[in-house]
């Protein structure tokens, strides 16, 4: 590979993608929006073109000369209100980068998508690429949207376009600009998590992900979903984990699935209003309760990888939060707010 | 308006759009970026990140978390161009 285009270069899995690829001397394109927080990526010695998705014809410029274009962008539901909108967001983004590499004849697509998407496996196996579901899942916003991103790449690779996925794990390490899986490291560690819910939870080193991205445009491999759930642990061992590493406060409040969706669900009605975020968003719930052994060996295998030992990868994530002040005092005033909002929440369910 | 001045102006404006804010609503230099105008992390790093790139100039995101007030945010963007313009400025 001489040349890729990464779209969503700016993220959390757009950023390690880039080093990945940067060390393989791969010259790297990137996409970027006018709000884009292009701080870091500017540090990088990356070419970068500011194009918006619903622009076809700049999207197809940026596609052009590139042996593999990634998709990183795909949308994450801030709150998980308004199915209907985080589904046709997905859907028409998913759509924009699609139509575009099929007109260019990009040699390679590949996206990444979450196996937080898989439905139930069968009794007697782990889920696989074969358990992505066939209808729009109806109790989760954010599997519903992760559903419409990977039902237009499958489509589009049924069709003859040669497009891999990727289905990660919740990502682990740095770079994580907006903190989204780290979040529970974060939680745990400034104290101010105030309870979870009990479940299998997937962790992944974010290196590791980006170099699955890698692996997969090889253009030997035949375009395919891989499943990178990375490490199967149960998230109370996770949050016990990180205190026991870093300091900080297991909750104390262990809630059934029952109770955490009701909880999650009334603190994102109230962070919404005022665009603020949540101590344990919906998702994360979704994901926890949804838990259930993924096979990651076959894929390691295809993509010839080894995983980064969960550790790593924590520690990798808590320095890199640490170095950027998301534990720090102000981040716990942040963090606090939440906690307000979380007694708000209690005091209106009693 | 001296430079510093109208950087601050800049830095107000940027505020004002990240934040979403209606025109008549007032920033002082006094706001806490968190406390007072309920600028979360994310925002303060768009604020950073676009100043940095209209102004050119490479700021260090992680010296940038002891920034409390917009006063502070205006100090450290208008400390940063200096050093950086006035150092490009001895170099060339």
């Amino acid at each position: 590979m001489k040349r890729a285009l990464v779209i969503g270069g700016t993220g959390f899995v757009g950023l390690n993608l880039v080093d990945a690829l940067l060390a393989q001397g791969v010259a790297v394109r990137c996409t970027r929006r006018k709000r884009s927080i292009t701080v870091y990526l500017r540090r990088r010695a990356v070419e970068l073109v500011e194009v918006a998705l619903d622009d076809p014809e700049a999207l197809k410029r940026a596609m052009l000369d590139c042996d593999a274009v990634f998709y990183t962008a795909a949308p994450y539901p801030r709150y998980s209100i308004d199915a209907a909108a985080e589904v046709e967001a997905a859907d028409r983004a998913a759509r924009a980068v699609v139509s575009a590499a099929a007109d260019v004849g990009v040699p390679r697509l590949v996206f990444t998508s979450s196996t937080g998407l898989l439905d139930p496996a069968p009794a007697g196996r782990a889920a696989d690429a074969r358990d992505i579901p066939r209808q729009m899942p109806q109790d989760s916003v954010y599997r519903a949207s992760k559903w419409a991103t990977h039902r237009c790449f499958a489509q589009a690779r049924r069709e003859g376009l040669p497009v891999s996925g990727v289905l990660a794990g919740g990502c682990i390490g740095p770079w994580d600009v907006r903190a989204g899986t780290g979040g529970v490291l974060i939680g745990a560690v400034t104290g101010l998590m105030p309870w979870y819910t009990e479940g299998l939870v997937h962790l992944v080193d974010v290196r590791d992900v980006a170099r699955a991205h890698v692996a997969a445009a090889d253009p030997r491999l035949a375009p395919s979903d891989h499943c990178l759930p990375g490490h199967t642990v149960a998230l109370g061992a996770v949050i016990r984990q990180c205190v026991a590493r870093y300091g900080g406060r297991v909750p104390e409040q262990v809630l059934t699935v029952e109770q955490a969706r009701t909880r999650a669900d009334l603190d994102e009605q109230q962070a919404a209003a005022k665009r603020g975020r949540v101590p344990f968003p919906r998702e994360m719930v979704d994901i926890v309760s949804a838990g259930q052994s993924i096979d990651g060996q076959s894929a390691l295998g295809r993509l010839g990888m080894e995983l980064t030992p969960l550790s790593s990868a924590l520690d990798a994530a808590h320095g890199w939060f640490l170095r950027h002040g998301y534990l720090s005092a102000g981040a716990e005033k942040e963090n606090e707010r939440c906690l307000t909002m979380k007694h708000e929440t209690n005091a209106s369910l009693s | 308006m001296s430079n510093d001045e109208a950087r601050n102006q800049r830095i107000l404006e940027l505020v004002r759009e990240i934040l979403e804010m209606d025109d008549d609503d007032v920033i002082e230099l006094t706001h806490r970026m968190r406390e007072d105008l309920g600028m979360d992390s994310l925002g303060s790093l768009e604020l950073l990140s676009r100043l940095s790139e209209e102004l050119r100039i490479d700021m260090e995101m992680e010296d940038a978390m002891a920034i409390s007030t917009v006063a502070d945010a205006c100090a450290f963007v208008n400390r940063n161009y200096q050093e950086q313009h006035s150092a490009a400025a001895t170099s060339s």
